[in-house]
């Protein structure tokens, strides 16, 4: 019998609790940047910090308001923006031209609450440039984009993490500069062991699925990993992942799963493309096929060992580990905050094919998969497009691998009977494999 | 002016921008190491100084399907069309292949000749930041280049002095004096030569050995110097704006139409973003200066952010050039799938627009829809000089 999440709740009130505090508190600072962004030095200039962020935000949308989600897009593109642009910025760009927010809840509240500033990232050829957009039309917000130099183990080379510590350390007399708040060292330590803890809990939820039946599924892993990438800085969201990482390991414990009928393990590359992947997953699951490791939901906010030896590993750090972090100094807080956000898989993979390739291949051989499906996002900039054609070619011959095309959150590109076709081809290939046919 | 096959200088230079790869290959005969890039990011007074030529790697605009089946459709022509170039293996004699991490598109064309053309054991990407303005760039370039620099000498089995490179520095900037001054004639509304040409004389410099190549720029301004220009009063002036295009019929096009156009100017990346900085020369760290002058450049779009206020640097540029070439119109042109370069577009037409200046936007895809884009220039001059229909 499957499963049912005791935490699943508390995810979902946390999460809208953030976007309702943002959309509509008549006081605090309104920060708005990619969730990919290190967040705890907001966190220093005080208690009262509203986060948005882009990529998390355009996917809930999408996933609750389809109809509003193709009208934001529309009215981007209309507004000027590519066709081929990145369609979760299209979607976010298309809410301040229309001058209105939709969070998760169900709620839609006219009029764009503007932002005191933007604080994000740049590693793909287009996430400032998403910013610098909305920045302009909202009359010049201030901005800060941070370098984030990926490529295969960035998190363990001096050189990067020493540029990208300089940038926070600048960014922070910035954050000073223009908000005219003095900013809190204690704050900011707290704020990031915080997210350094939950992004390591959540990896090493993740590593539970290595087991047979995997306890969590694909559609609850994308479901439970965006409160950490909405605000991961609380000392509520460590509890919500101590007690969920709990309570998977009791699953583990007991032989439960949310689905437990799993005759196939599927590795999966690509994002949670808001449509049809309920539909790709409903035919996996009439097969006992699941999804029980992908780079996305595992790697967007989790943290993992990484390169070892040369090879990738998808081994979880101990969260003992991050107790103990020497977090004593504002300098030693960036390093060890910086190395951590490096270490993110979905920033190694954007720019180095061979940390991707290694990724896949460590997901197969440790999760004990019997298919790879790889899904590239035909708008993304990042590792969610890039390699995955080179990965089916190099795979294809090792492991029953199939690829279709999805998209974030633009039903215009999803080819769905496409999509459903290759996948049902991806389960046949997987049995007939199994059963020694190829 | 000169007409197309009249100066046997410049039907040199455009022989080779067509057969790119038989230019480098007759170097090589001749014992000349060679290394091919996907980047104008990367240093290539570093190679120069190690005496290796850099030779652009650039398309072939022919229809292909071939890698498809490698890299995602979604990603430009100009990168597939790269790819291919590898997949052909039509460069198989390069020494090397190089690329700094710039664009997500040509990095793939990259990684396809590293992983399936044949080039892993003799490829090299530099680390090169995402955000050229700011402070700590420069800093991290510099031991960038430190990297490459000592993986080039392991190459070579000799030490790169500062001599050497001081002496490439010297070169290249010769170089960008002269194309420079060759630009320069377009200011001129009797200029002796034509924007397709002056494109075409650009893209030669991607390719060419710079020594050879100067002497030869060197030889083409004098004589231009000396020739009158034909009077151009009456013609429209666009400018062109956008990204890498080494389809030279675009421009040819460009100039002519059914109506009197004159090409003045082409901020991309194969023309005037390769050649409008200079390395400062005679400092005593060289790197330090190379980076330097990188960083100068005109920004490509992907890296075109300023902390703390998110300014897009390359519309200084634009609107300098704009005061100093005096378009009457801009033709926004770049490849099909580029979104930085849409984004930057989204943001410049309002600039334009305030400044009266009329605009289209074209883009490319692996061949030039030639009947489609002479439409479309030709409302936009149409637009420009008020012909009522």
């Amino acid at each position: 019998m499957a499963y049912n999440l005791k935490s699943w709740g508390e995810f979902k009130t946390y999460q809208n609790t953030c976007y309702r505090n943002y959309a509509f508190a008549s006081k605090g600072l309104r920060c708005m940047g990619s969730t990919w962004s290190p967040l705890a030095p907001l966190k220093g200039l005080g208690d009262d910090i509203l986060i948005i962020g882009g990529e998390p935000h355009a996917a809930s949308t999408a996933g609750t308001f389809p109809e509003e989600a193709r009208e934001d897009i529309i009215a981007s593109e209309i507004g000027g923006l590519g066709f081929h642009s990145c369609s979760y910025l299209k979607l976010f760009v298309g809410e301040v031209i229309r001058d209105k927010i939709a969070i998760p809840d169900g709620t839609i509240k006219e009029g764009y609450p503007k932002p005191d500033l933007i604080w994000t990232t740049h590693l793909c050829n287009l996430h400032a440039k998403w910013y610098q957009e909305v920045s302009r039309r909202l009359g010049g917000i201030p901005m800060y984009p941070i370098d984030m130099i990926g490529g295969g183990s960035a998190e363990k080379n001096s050189q990067i993490v020493d540029y990208v510590c300089r940038q926070i350390e600048e960014g922070i007399n910035w954050l000073e500069r223009v908000t005219g708040r003095d900013f809190s060292d204690e704050l900011f330590i707290r704020a990031a062991r915080n997210e350094i803890k939950v992004l390591v809990l959540w990896g090493n939820i993740c590593a539970l699925n290595r087991h047979s039946p995997a306890p969590l599924d694909e559609r609850r892993l994308i479901a439970l990993f965006p409160p950490a990438m909405v605000d991961r800085t609380t000392d509520e969201t460590v509890k919500m992942y101590e007690k969920l990482f709990d309570e998977v390991k009791y699953m583990v414990e007991t032989g439960q799963s949310v689905a437990p009928d799993q005759r196939y393990r599927i590795v999966y590359f690509g994002l949670a493309h808001t449509y049809g992947h309920p539909e790709m997953a409903r035919i996996l699951r009439d097969a006992g096929a699941e999804i029980v490791a992908s780079v996305y939901t595992f790697g967007t906010a989790g943290n993992f060992k990484g390169i070892v030896n040369g090879d990738w590993s998808w081994d979880p750090l101990d969260p003992k580990w991050v107790d103990e972090l020497d977090l004593s100094t504002r300098r030693k807080a960036i390093i060890e905050l910086v190395k951590i956000v490096l270490g993110w898989p979905t920033w190694q993979g954007v720019r180095s094919y061979w940390a991707l390739e290694s990724m896949a291949q460590a997901m197969i051989t440790e999760y004990k998969a019997d298919g790879l499906l790889l899904a590239p996002s035909r708008s993304c900039e990042t590792d969610f497009r890039n390699g995955y054609i080179g990965i089916q070619r190099i795979f294809k011959n090792k492991i029953p691998t199939v690829e279709y095309d999805s998209d974030q959150v633009d039903v215009r590109k999803m080819d769905l009977p496409g999509a459903q076709r290759k996948t049902e081809l991806f389960v046949h290939l997987m049995e007939a494999h199994k059963k020694g046919g190829i | 002016m000169i007409k197309q096959g009249s100066d046997p200088i410049i039907d040199q230079f455009r022989s080779i921008t067509e057969k790119p790869a038989e230019y480098a290959k007759a170097l090589k005969e001749k014992g000349q190491l060679l290394a091919g890039y996907m980047c104008t990011h990367i240093p290539e007074e570093i190679l120069y100084a190690a005496g290796i030529v850099p030779v652009r790697i650039l398309s072939s605009h022919i229809s292909q399907s071939v890698t498809r089946s490698y890299i995602h459709e979604t990603y430009c022509s100009f990168s597939h069309d790269c790819a291919y170039q590898g997949l052909l293996q039509n460069y198989n004699f390069l020494d090397l292949i190089v690329t700094s991490s710039s664009c997500i598109h040509m990095g793939e064309a990259f990684n396809v000749w590293v992983r399936f053309a044949g080039f892993k054991q003799k490829s090299y990407l530099i680390s090169f930041p995402h955000i050229i303005h700011n402070k700590n760039a420069s800093l991290f370039i510099k031991e960038s280049y430190k990297e490459f620099k000592k993986f080039i000498e392991n190459f070579i089995e000799k030490a790169i002095t500062d001599e050497d490179i001081e002496k490439a520095i010297k070169t290249y900037n010769r170089t960008r004096t002269l194309l420079k001054e060759l630009w320069n004639f377009l200011k001129h509304k009797n200029s002796p030569v034509t924007g397709s040409e002056v494109a075409t004389v650009t893209l030669a410099s991607q390719i060419m050995d710079k020594q050879e190549y100067n002497r030869m720029l060197e030889q083409l301004i004098r004589e231009l110097k000396n020739k009158p220009g034909e009077s151009s009063s009456s013609s429209v002036r666009l400018m062109v704006t956008g990204g890498a295009c080494d389809d030279m019929t675009v421009f040819n096009l460009i100039e002519n139409l059914n109506y009197k156009v004159n090409l003045i100017f082409t901020d991309s990346c194969t023309a005037a973003r390769y050649f409008w900085f200079e390395v400062p020369e005679n400092r005593s760290d060289k790197l330090e200066a190379i980076a330097e002058g990188y960083i100068g450049r005109i920004p490509c779009p992907a890296k075109d952010t300023v902390p703390g206020t998110g300014e897009k640097k390359r519309f200084r540029f634009i609107q300098e050039f704009i005061q100093d070439f005096k378009p009457d119109g801009i033709v926004f042109l770049y490849q099909r799938f580029c979104s930085p370069q849409s984004m930057d577009i989204v943001a410049l037409k309002p600039v334009l627009n305030m400044l009266g200046i009329p605009w289209v936007e074209l883009e490319l895809d692996t061949t030039v829809p030639m009947t489609q884009f002479k439409s479309q220039l030709e409302a936009l001059v149409e637009v420009i000089k008020g012909v009522r229909p």
